[in-house]
């Protein structure tokens, strides 16, 4: 199983897309055709772990993704239409549980048989009134896996209050099945079901001719069986499996800020996000990209990003004496840690054409984290990516 | 670390309106740089996406554990 962002974050950067209608008009080559056609292809590779520390199956996860969106107009414009399908291919073993040595130091048992799954996910989104001050987008996505599937609703708006603020706010609802794969032989629950309420609101402001900035707030609410049902815990004598509270609830705020360098084809952009949730977690994410054009339809776009994060207050790697702890996961997303990504894409546009390429570079380790507890997160992961794009605009 | 949640919030809020107040209305004819394509919130939704998805698939806030659309993350 994959994880996605959730719908109404998607929703909110969706309706960030579409904060400033009257400004994002013709821009990109292919953008000026009535329908925009893209694909996405991506290669995700973890690194391996240090074979010192690890029992099991060192090569984690490999994950070949393919996206193709369609975004179109319809009814005369009065409707914009926006089609994704998205098929992926996972394979690896994952984190499984921790041990502890003989010197009370972290083992990572990573899973014995190799993983191999795929998913394939089409999202529909209808916008009413596409292209100005304000409108409505309504969206349904549906998402399966061999063990996993999820449907989401989602509706929102994007209202321009006077010449410099627009307000956009919305909601989706998800219900997602979990059908674990060998439930019976490895004791796992034989299917589960979850539910996510989320709301989202933001304010983008025009604060001058070269910057906008804009801020959001969003708040989710997941009830259900939210425990990974493949993941077990080392605890006390014996190992069992982990178990997570059936409820969380987390918020966020938002602030994004762009700035044009128009002189010298340029723009800046700076992304910050803080989120807290009921479990303990909180996290802050910075991220900066510099948009660089250099004529002739080239462009260059070098982007890092900083997130760091502290741990869910029962995150542990192991539990020696347990004293009747109710809740506990070894789940390396659930620890402390900071990260580092560093990404470089290459744009070039041919007429109607435009082909991109891109690498990154993402490092994490417990070191790097502002705060939060000292347990060691001993699975933690980097991994390289590269992309490769095509977008292609028709009338 | 619950009761600091919506003061954090509601500080990023106020320090956004903040800027809000302190602006002057810019007129259509004077948002050439802001209709640039590098200017948009995401230039690159499809590459956005497929971003978005990896971060929350391997980091704990919002979707890598409990996402709603699609996947628990368990991997």
């Amino acid at each position: 199983m994959t994880s996605r962002p959730s719908a109404s974050l998607s929703a909110l950067l969706a309706a960030a897309a579409a904060l400033l209608p009257t400004l994002q008009t013709k821009a990109a080559a292919t953008d000026d055709a009535d329908t925009h056609a893209s694909y996405r292809f991506s290669e995700y590779d973890e690194d391996s772990l240090a074979p010192a520390s690890v029992i099991g199956d060192g090569q984690r996860y490999r994950v070949l993704s393919q996206q193709l969106d369609l975004d179109t107009r319809l009814a005369s414009g009065t409707y914009g239409l926006k089609l994704d399908a998205t098929h992926e291919v996972m394979s690896g073993s994952s984190p499984w549980y921790v041990l502890p040595n003989a010197n009370g130091r972290p083992i990572q048992v990573l899973s014995g048989a190799t993983i191999r799954d795929h998913r394939s996910a089409l999202t529909a989104a209808l916008t009413q009134n596409p292209g100005t001050s304000t409108n409505n987008t309504y969206s349904a996505s549906y998402s399966v896996e061999r063990d996993y599937r999820a449907t989401a609703l989602g509706a929102e708006r994007s209202q321009a209050l006077d010449q410099a603020l627009t307000l956009g706010y919305g909601g989706s609802f998800s219900h997602d099945e979990i059908n674990p794969t060998d439930a019976q032989a490895y004791h796992r629950i034989a299917d589960a079901t979850k539910n996510t309420a989320s709301a989202f609101a933001s304010l983008g402001w025009v604060l001058n001719r070269s910057e906008v900035l804009q801020a959001g707030i969003q708040l989710n609410l997941e009830n259900g069986y939210l425990t990974d049902p493949y993941k077990l815990f080392s605890y006390g004598l014996s190992v069992t499996r982990e178990q997570r509270p059936d409820r969380r609830v987390e918020a966020a705020g938002l602030l994004r800020y762009r700035r044009s360098f128009a002189q010298i084809d340029a723009s800046l952009h700076l992304d910050y996000r803080y989120a807290q949730d009921s479990w303990g977690l909180h996290s802050h994410t910075l991220e900066a990209a510099w948009y660089q054009g250099f004529g002739d339809g080239w462009r260059v776009i070098p982007a890092l990003r900083y997130y760091s994060q502290a741990a869910a207050r029962f995150y542990a790697p192991f539990l020696i004496d347990p004293a009747g702890q109710r809740y506990y996961s070894s789940d390396y997303r659930l620890g402390t840690f900071g990260a580092f990504s560093t990404s470089i894409n290459l744009r070039k546009a041919f007429g109607r054409w435009e082909f991109s390429l891109g690498a990154e570079r993402y490092h994490s380790a417990h070191g790097l984290a502002l705060d939060g507890s000292d347990a060691p997160v001993p699975a933690l992961v980097s991994f390289t990516r590269v992309l490769a794009g095509l977008d292609f605009g028709f009338d | 670390m619950h009761r600091k949640l919506p003061g954090r919030i509601l500080a990023l809020l106020a320090l956004a309106l903040l800027a809000g107040c302190a602006t002057t209305p810019v007129q259509p004819w004077e948002r050439a740089r802001l209709a640039r394509w590098d200017m948009r919130w995401d230039p690159d939704p499809a590459q956005a996406a497929l971003s978005q998805h990896t971060y929350f698939s391997k980091e704990g806030s919002n979707g890598s554990v409990g996402a709603a659309g699609g996947g628990c993350g368990c991997n």
